[in-house]
């Protein structure tokens, strides 16, 4: 059995409502970070507040390190939890915040000290002990809260959207800090998001979820490279698709617009011949040589930084394409005719 | 280019334009001035200088000794007793209140028509509330005439009622009497004030109390209740305040024969032969002494109570 296992967890709320998350199961090995990932009301954090305790599910178990924890309360648990709002305590110094798990335990002082300072200068805020916390920025807050649910050394972290009230520098800084200590721990850990970046930066594996329901669990590498449903394809970075007519479903050749181009997997079955094309926005180059092709009119130059996204009209739809920015890069004018390739790997049929 | 045009412009405005505008801004507020002076200000000055004179006019201290008799004495310790239970009868009965409606799982409906009734009996006080208690728990109100209904027959074949309230020493026009009047507009008050504070309690608060191994005890005792002690010490100094001034309610229920200080002033200024108008103002100056006492007592508290608010 793995460290965590959620098996078959169902929560209704109310009668006639649906369900907020639907036969959930998942096993998560010890030391893992794990990303649930979704859009709001897809269930993840209903999910993480059922292993956290404090909703009961419908249905379906918990069990952490061998224990069914589905009747522990949630005071019982030893579970760290990190909210989006921070949920410090505003009445209390950061110290007090960090050390109240083991004063409510009824631990020495001076262990409590020792902790405290522990905790603050993994958090590397070491001299903020004695302020309270509307002293401090959103980010810092934040440390303090993960400080605090780490410094009872809880055999499990969860961390509910902890970054999505921060400005996006901090975002990015904390996140690199999270995964550091988390690393450092070794520490089992659950991270809800809705935002695919962080998930594809800081996790081990991703649960991507839909309506309650699990989409796909895999490592960031393969959630974005081989997403096996529409949902996770279109949710997990950009995606371009071709309404396409299947010649051969056996070997995924298909037509678009009268231009036949080759993929790399079968057709999914249950098509009456009509199909779509994905293809990636940074798997379409201009005017390659190999494998399909097709010719558009550039509608817009978007010039980012690292990269160069442009919309280019192909027949009756409109594609992305990412360029890599380098400095011998020649871009094309607006309304210019371009060439288009991808090979056939980069892409495939989907419903 | 434009922002010096526009500060050139308003330089070359006439000053007593920028004056006429400015005292069109304050028209609007000058009702209320004018009623803070006229209702305020003019007769605490009044009541203060008063205070310090005899009936023709000159300055003399016997008003203010005068306080310090027994029969003056008494009526502030009266006043401050029923204020100070009240305050925290109906506090502490408002409180769990507004909790149980806030936290409990009490159907939307339930809390709603709670917080209107407790609109309307917040304000229910005065001769009304009075003879509402008179025709309910006074001597023959229908309460105790029910209560009093109740018997057997003992052993020794007398009657006995064991629910005769004013067999069991109960008293409406009495000290217990005004007390549990008062707390009929003092809970509501309390429920109106210190609802909001409690609904400013954070879920997440609680749940990471829980989290971190609390019991909801603990976090009561360590979150809760500190994070709410500056609101419940103001709503509070409300209640005490408004019974401390509180004068119809208590003449209508026992015509004057409990002494409060209320009461007493207006024995005083009542404009009869007995009355003395300046010792009256001398009691209302003591009545706002033993305020700004209560007041500052607060201050100092709720400062303590929420050093981690300040800046």
């Amino acid at each position: 059995m793995a460290f965590l296992e959620i098996s078959g967890v169902t929560k209704l709320f109310g009668q006639g409502a649906g369900a907020a998350v639907d036969d959930f199961s998942l096993s998560i090995e010890r030391g893992e970070f794990i990303s649930f990932l979704g859009p709001s009301g897809c269930g993840k954090t209903t999910t993480l507040r059922v292993v956290a305790g404090f909703e009961q599910p419908t249905s379906g178990s918990v069990h952490i390190n061998g224990v069914d924890v589905s009747s522990v309360a949630a005071n019982r648990r030893n579970i760290g939890m990190v909210f989006q709002s921070y949920a410090l305590f505003p009445n209390m110094t950061v110290a007090e915040n960090v050390g109240f798990g083991l004063r409510v335990a009824a631990q020495p002082a001076t262990v409590v000290q020792a902790r405290v300072a522990e905790m603050l200068e993994l958090i590397r805020l070491p001299d903020y002990g004695r302020r309270y916390p509307h002293q401090l920025s959103g980010g810092q807050q934040q440390r303090v809260a993960l400080a605090r649910a780490l410094a009872v050394q809880p055999q499990l972290l969860l961390l509910d959207e902890p970054l999505s009230a921060l400005d996006a520098k901090i975002r990015v800084e904390l996140r690199a800090e999270i995964r550091r200590i988390q690393q450092e721990l070794k520490l089992t850990t659950i991270y809800v998001t809705h935002d695919q970046e962080e998930a594809l930066s800081l996790s081990d594996r991703i649960v991507v979820m839909n309506v309650g329901r699990i989409e796909q669990v895999g490592t960031p590498f393969e959630i974005y490279n081989y997403p096996r449903t529409a949902f996770t394809a279109s949710f997990v970075g950009h995606l371009n698709l071709l309404p396409v007519q299947v010649t051969d479903a056996a070997t995924g050749a298909c037509m678009f617009e009268g231009t036949p181009l080759a993929s790399s997997q079968a057709a999914p079955a249950n098509q009456n011949g009509t199909a779509r094309l994905a293809i990636r926005p940074e798997e379409l180059v201009l005017s390659g040589a190999g494998g399909n092709r097709l010719t558009g009119r550039v509608l817009s130059v978007n010039f980012l930084g690292n990269v160069v996204r442009l919309r280019v009209r192909v027949g009756a739809v409109e594609l992305s394409v990412d360029l890599f920015n380098e400095r011998k890069l020649v871009l094309p004018a607006v309304d210019a005719q371009v060439e288009l390739s991808f090979p056939a790997h980069a892409c495939w049929l989907m419903e | 280019m434009s922002e010096i045009a526009g500060s050139r412009f308003t330089g070359a405005q006439p000053r007593a334009a920028v004056a006429l505008a400015s005292m069109w801004t304050y028209l609007g507020v000058l009702p209320f001035f004018a009623f803070i002076i006229a209702f305020l200000i003019f007769p605490a000055t009044n009541l203060f200088a008063g205070a310090f004179q005899d009936a023709k006019g000159h300055f003399t201290l016997v008003n203010i000794q005068e306080l310090f008799s027994p029969y003056i004495l008494k009526a502030y310790r009266t006043s401050l007793e029923v204020s100070l239970i009240t305050s925290v009868s109906g506090g502490v009965l408002g409180f769990f209140v507004a909790y149980a409606i806030t936290m409990g799982a009490a159907p939307r409906w339930v809390r709603n028509m709670l917080l209107t009734f407790s609109g309307l009996a917040a304000n229910f006080g005065g001769v009304p509330l009075a003879f509402a208690f008179i025709a309910t728990m006074g001597r023959t109100g229908f309460v105790t005439a029910i209560l009093k209904s109740i018997c057997y027959t003992a052993a020794d074949a007398s009657k006995v009622c064991p629910l005769d309230p004013y067999e069991a020493g109960f008293n409406l026009y009495g000290t217990v009497g005004l007390a549990v009047t008062y707390t009929y507009f003092q809970f509501p008050l309390m429920v109106l004030v210190i609802t909001p504070a409690i609904e400013g309690l954070k879920r997440e608060w609680r749940e990471a109390a829980e989290n971190l191994g609390a019991t909801p005890w603990q976090y009561w005792r360590h979150i809760g209740f500190p994070v709410l002690l500056p609101s419940i010490l103001g709503a509070m100094l409300l209640l005490f305040g408004s019974a401390f001034g509180a004068y119809a309610t208590a003449q209508a229920l026992t015509g004057g024969s409990i002494l409060l200080v209320t009461i007493v002033i207006g024995q005083q200024i009542r404009g009869d032969v007995l009355g003395n108008t300046n010792l009256g103002y001398a009691l209302a100056l003591g009545m706002v002494v033993v305020m700004a006492v209560c007041i500052a007592f607060y201050t100092l508290l709720e400062r303590r109570s929420s050093r981690w608010l300040k800046r």
